[in-house]
């Protein structure tokens, strides 16, 4: 029965190899078919073609080619070994997964694979190290191990355990968790096992080191359950512990870890440990602080230690039962109000620290005592208590309280009104640290109570409100215990309390932490010279100080230029900056240090003037005043000169006084009011001009003559058809003098023919008779006004002319000599009166003025401003020369003034044909 | 032992004997063997385990068989199970075994125990009741290796199995099924009564080899005096 079975299947084998070989022939094999190699080690295949491919591609084995991942393998690698078969080796081989190839050329040429491999290298496993077991109580056994290095191939670890008597299951390792593996079975306690790991490959097989071990030492407990604390009312410092253990606890003894802290801190507190060395289901922790939440956690584990610990316990809180409060108060106070007779204080201090009240303050118990007087008693919720109090010394005292008792009493003396605080602190000193600020000084003589720290923020925009923290008679230094900020100027007071009453206090300043100020300074100038500039800055508020002032830069630049900069003190508010160039655009800024670095402030820019101040002043005022001394001098100088520059400038008017018609004519009317014009007017006619008809011949001509008359010929021409009389007659008047001048040179005062006082006209004037002219007129103009408002003195001149060529001048200055009062000229007059009497030298100066008035007059068209400016001038010259004798002259002359003028009238009316043209 | 009433010379003289012979003692001559004191102080600490466990592990078959087995205060008269090793004996007589005796006694119960023990595992219904059973009767083997092992510490022959004893406790028609729940009961109870003995067993050997340490820690105190 069982060879026919065998039969049949070697038959189904035989056939089915058959057949496959017929469809899938190929025509070579590899050998070795799935090759793993150790890494760096040589390795040979060998490729064998069958007999019928050889003859159908008319190949051997010298014509098979090796390809190694489709890459041709160096010639030098074959071996023919013989006609069918060929080798190829791989020394040293590096290559995890290589797809071997073994090709043929078919004909010599044509490229055919015949059969492929994959190759995989690797190493034998390592022998694994570090085998440890664990037994997590109430769970299997699970081991680990280290496996050594990578073997790049498929490796299984295997645990094997046993007893002497009696193997155990073994434990396939997950591929997943190569390292460990869990044992199958439940551990058994107190007895040994022997334990090692085999790890296998495809390249050997390695196992580990025995070990050899009791499943109970290596148990991980459970951790213990129901952790519960409760406190004591008889002792505030201690919590008992209780919890459950866990049940491996049957089996072997435990001990315990136990940790604890308080609610917040971060970090455990240890039971000692050999405190908790035993088994147990509860502990008491002491030396714990009153009123405080504790948190406690537990763990177990082997007692003799062996094993793991268990993980912890879940956390169990508990807080301790309250205790008096530890420390008295921090006690102060202040007197907000000071009124006379009594004063209102009020008493402050700080709640306890947690860790000082040992318990909730139900309230503070406060006694004030006067001296020698019944205590008054308070009890406040609050941490403050204002009270009035007389001007006398006081003793206060304050006690906390709670649940289970008072505090120690903090005692405080509050000195009477008069109290002199003496003995302060020296040296006080305050500096960041550790970001905090600390206080430091040196107490003073006096044995200190305790001293009171006061401190505030320095600002600005709010008030100073003040913090303030005790510390005993001892400390020298302390730190600030409040939240302080950076940037912010602290002022810090330390006021020692003596046993009599508080010290005097001491203040410094500080900052917890500097930076660069918030604003820079703004810089501006004060004044600007020339090559200087002060320049003025406000301090810095406190606000924005962010730390000390250390000092001062500033950075002053011209447009063009390199920024210059000056370090300047913290204390200074001013600068001068100096050398600078004059007419220059500066700019300045500044930049405020602390010790944590500058601001910059604003830029301010200013321009040097060209010149310094006073400089313009320096260069005006001494020339103002030079140009000033040179025409004072000047001023000066004609003052006293003006009579010879007079002489040289000024016209020289011819003196009607001195003319010697004056003297001629002893019955010239007196002199008329100048301003009777009604009377001038009243006749309509501008009678003044007395036009005397002198033969040719009446007079030799001059060669001054003769050019007057070319003047005079030029001027007719000008004035041809519409000329006056008047203004004829002031024409030729204005040459005649030249005439006469030379006339009166050649012959003072007896010269008959040469003074005419007007325009002399030919005779053949009217009747167009061309003929010589010959001009003859007055040395003065100015008796022409006295004829124009005395045209009867003309007339009377007239009557003269008409008779005597000579006579009438002497008729007309007599006329004048009659009133000294009214006109001016009567000093010509007298003047002439006196030259004509005996002075020929000033005489002969009159002259000269005489012949310059013309020149000094224009002889055009405006005869009639000439009539007036002589008249001026002469006024003027009368007024500056002598007085005295006018008022002389006056009074002698006055009997004369009266009742001649009557005498003229019926003259002047009776000539109306001489009205000018 | 009368060595803690003599003097510290004596002390000293035993100390030295003790010591002396020390390589020659069988137990202590294995190279890498504790010594026979660990072993039996295991073995000691095994049974107080195995008790341990047994206590679960019956109340959990006890429940299983249903009353009245699990009633606190059953407890029928012995009748049956004569096969089952007996543990209670006559105190005199259990003073007077020697160690080797005594531990041969214990050898030869836990083998008997535990093939019944392992028919009582056939039978277990539930598989949490089984596991527990499979367990336990891991765990005795591991007592009878203990044993083995202090019996080799010892350097005293294992005893040979009886012919005849081995599984023989196979459900016989003969019992009815209360009957075979007596037995299991009595299985439990004998097993429970074997591990107080051995537990006492091990703790009067485990006090036998001590004195060696007690004189090094006297020799310590003369020394110091």
């Amino acid at each position: 029965m069982m060879l026919q079975i065998w039969l049949v299947q070697a038959l189904v084998v035989f056939l089915t190899t058959q057949c496959i070989g017929e469809l899938v022939d190929t025509c070579g094999v590899i050998s070795p078919e799935s090759p793993v190699i150790q890494h760096g080690s040589n390795f040979t295949a060998f490729c064998v073609l069958n007999e019928k491919c050889m003859s159908i591609y008319e190949v051997n084995a010298s014509h098979i080619i090796w390809k190694a991942n489709r890459v041709l393998i160096p010639k030098e690698q074959y071996t023919i070994i013989n006609t069918t078969t060929s080798s190829v080796t791989f020394t040293n081989t590096s290559l995890t997964n290589v797809q071997l190839i073994c090709n043929i050329l078919a004909f010599g040429q044509i490229e055919m694979n015949i059969y492929g491999v994959r190759m995989r290298t690797g190493f034998p496993p390592e022998k694994p190290k570090n085998l440890t077991c664990i037994v997590n109580e109430g769970k299997r056994m699970m081991c680990q191990w280290d496996p050594g290095r990578e073997t790049h191939l498929e490796t299984n670890f295997t645990v094997k355990s046993e007893w002497a008597t009696e193997k155990f299951e073994d434990c396939k390792a997950k591929p997943e968790t190569p390292t460990s593996c869990i044992v199958e079975y439940s551990p058994v306690y107190f007895v040994n096992i022997e334990v090692w790991v085999e790890a296998q490959n495809a390249l050997g097989k390695v196992a580990s080191d025995h070990i050899n071990f009791d499943p109970v030492d290596k148990v991980k407990p459970n951790p213990p359950r129901n952790l519960s604390v409760s406190n004591s009312e008889e002792l505030s410092s201690i919590l008992k512990l209780t919890w459950i253990n866990p049940s491996i606890m049957n089996v072997m003894r435990l001990k315990y870890d136990i940790h604890y802290k308080t609610k917040d801190a971060s970090t455990w507190s240890q039971i000692p440990p050999e405190d908790t060395a035993t088994t147990r289901t509860s502990f008491t922790v002491q030396d714990l602080k009153p009123f405080t939440e504790y948190v406690f956690r537990i763990r177990c584990m082997k007692g003799d230690g062996k094993g793991f610990w268990s993980d912890w316990s879940e956390d169990a809180r508990g807080v301790t039962y309250e205790a008096r409060p530890s420390k008295a108060p921090s006690f102060w106070y202040k007197i907000p109000s000071h009124t006379q007779g009594s004063r209102s204080v009020q008493l402050i201090w700080k709640t306890l620290p947690p860790s000082e009240a040992n318990g909730k303050i139900l309230d503070y118990e406060v006694t004030l005592t006067r001296w020698k007087s019944r205590s008054q008693n308070y009890t406040v919720n609050d941490t403050n208590l204002t009270v009035n109090l007389t001007n006398d010394r006081y003793i206060a005292t304050l006690a906390a309280r709670n649940l289970v008792g008072k505090s120690d009493a903090s005692v405080l003396t509050i000195p009477a009104c008069d109290f002199q605080a003496t003995h302060p602190i020296t040296d006080l000193k305050a500096y960041p640290k550790d970001n905090m600020l600390w206080v430091e000084w040196t107490p003073p003589g006096k044995a200190v109570r305790k001293y009171i720290l006061e401190w505030c923020v320095l600002s600005d925009k709010s008030p100073c409100i003040p913090d303030w923290q005790q510390e005993s008679g001892i400390v020298r230094r302390t730190y600030l215990r409040g939240e302080l900020l950076g940037s912010k100027c602290y002022l810090i007071t330390v006021t020692p309390v003596y046993s009599d009453g508080p010290g005097s206090p001491e203040s410094t300043k500080a900052y917890l932490k500097q930076a660069p100020p918030s604003k820079g300074p703004t810089v501006r100038t004060k004044k600007v010279g020339k090559n200087e500039a002060v320049l003025q800055w406000d301090q810095l508020p406190v606000d924005v100080q962010n730390g000390f002032i250390r000092n001062y830069t500033i950075f002053y630049r011209t447009i063009i230029g390199n920024e210059t900069a000056v370090n300047v003190d913290s204390s200074h508010t001013e600068y001068t900056l100096t050398s600078l160039n004059s007419d220059t655009l500066y700019m300045v800024r500044m930049t405020a240090y602390t010790d944590e670095g500058g601001k910059d402030g604003p830029e301010f820019t200013f321009t040097t003037p060209k010149f310094a101040q006073g400089e313009i002043e320096a260069i005006v005022v001494p020339v103002c005043l030079a140009f000033l001394l040179t025409t004072l001098l000047g001023v000066l100088f004609c003052f006293n000169k003006r009579d010879l520059i007079k002489k040289h400038i000024w016209p020289n008017v011819p003196d009607p006084s001195k003319s010697h018609i004056a003297q001629w004519s002893p019955h010239t009317p007196p002199r008329h009011n100048f301003n009777s014009k009604d009377q001038i007017y009243s006749d309509g006619n501008f009678t003044d001009v007395s036009v005397v008809e002198i033969e040719a011949n009446d007079k030799k001509p001059f060669p001054e003559d003769l050019k007057s008359l070319d003047l005079f010929k030029k001027e007719k021409i000008s004035t041809e058809g519409h000329s006056s009389g008047i203004g004829g007659s002031s024409c030729m008047s204005s040459s005649r003098p030249s005439i006469s001048s030379g006339d009166e040179n050649e012959s003072a005062q007896n010269t008959s023919s040469t003074v005419q006082y007007s325009t002399v006209v030919h005779s053949g004037y009217r009747h167009q008779v061309p003929s010589v002219q010959v001009f003859s007129r007055s040395e003065s103009t100015q008796p022409l006004l006295d004829s124009e408002e005395r045209p009867e003195d003309l007339q009377l001149v007239d009557n003269v002319d008409s008779g005597d060529g000579i006579l009438p001048q002497q008729q007309y200055f007599k006329q004048n000599c009659h009133q000294p009062k009214t006109s001016p000229d009567i000093s010509h007059f007298e003047r002439s009166k006196q030259v004509s009497s005996s002075n020929e030298e000033d005489f002969l100066r009159l002259k000269q003025q005489q012949i310059s008035d013309p020149i000094s007059q224009s002889c055009g068209a405006e005869q009639m401003k000439m009539f007036q400016g002589v008249s001026t001038t002469d006024v003027f010259g009368s007024e500056t020369e002598a007085p005295a004798e006018r008022l002389e002259t006056a009074g002698m002359e006055a009997a004369v003034d009266e009742g001649m003028p009557k005498s003229y009238l019926p003259q002047t009316v009776r000539q109306g044909g001489y009205v000018p043209q | 032992m009368d060595l803690r009433a003599g003097d510290s010379w004596g002390m000293l003289a035993c100390l030295c004997t003790v010591l002396w012979h020390l390589p020659a003692v069988p137990a202590l001559n294995r190279t890498g063997d504790p010594g026979p004191g660990p072993s039996i102080q295991k073995t000691y600490d095994l049974t107080r385990y195995l008790e341990h466990q047994l206590r679960s592990l019956a109340g959990t078959y006890l429940n299983y068989l249903g009353p009245p087995f699990n009633e606190p205060d059953f407890n029928p008269p012995r009748l049956g199970a004569e096969t089952l090793p007996r543990a209670t004996v006559n105190l005199d007589v259990w003073r007077s075994l020697n160690d080797k005796l005594r531990l041969t006694q214990n050898y030869e119960a836990y083998s008997h125990l535990l093939c019944y023990l392992r028919g009582l595992n056939r039978q277990a219904a539930t598989g949490e009741l089984r596991r527990s059973l499979a367990h336990f009767c891991t765990s005795l083997q591991g007592l009878l290796g203990s044993i083995a092992g202090v019996m080799a510490a010892l350097g005293y022959p294992l005893p040979q199995p009886l012919p005849g004893t081995e599984p023989t406790w196979a459900p016989g028609p003969a019992h009815s099924d209360f009957l075979q729940k007596m037995d299991d009961f009595w299985l439990l109870k004998e097993l429970q009564t074997w591990l107080w003995r051995s537990a006492k067993d091990f703790n009067r050997l485990k006090k036998k080899m001590q004195p060696p340490a007690a004189a090094v820690t006297l020799h310590l105190e003369a020394h110091g005096f």
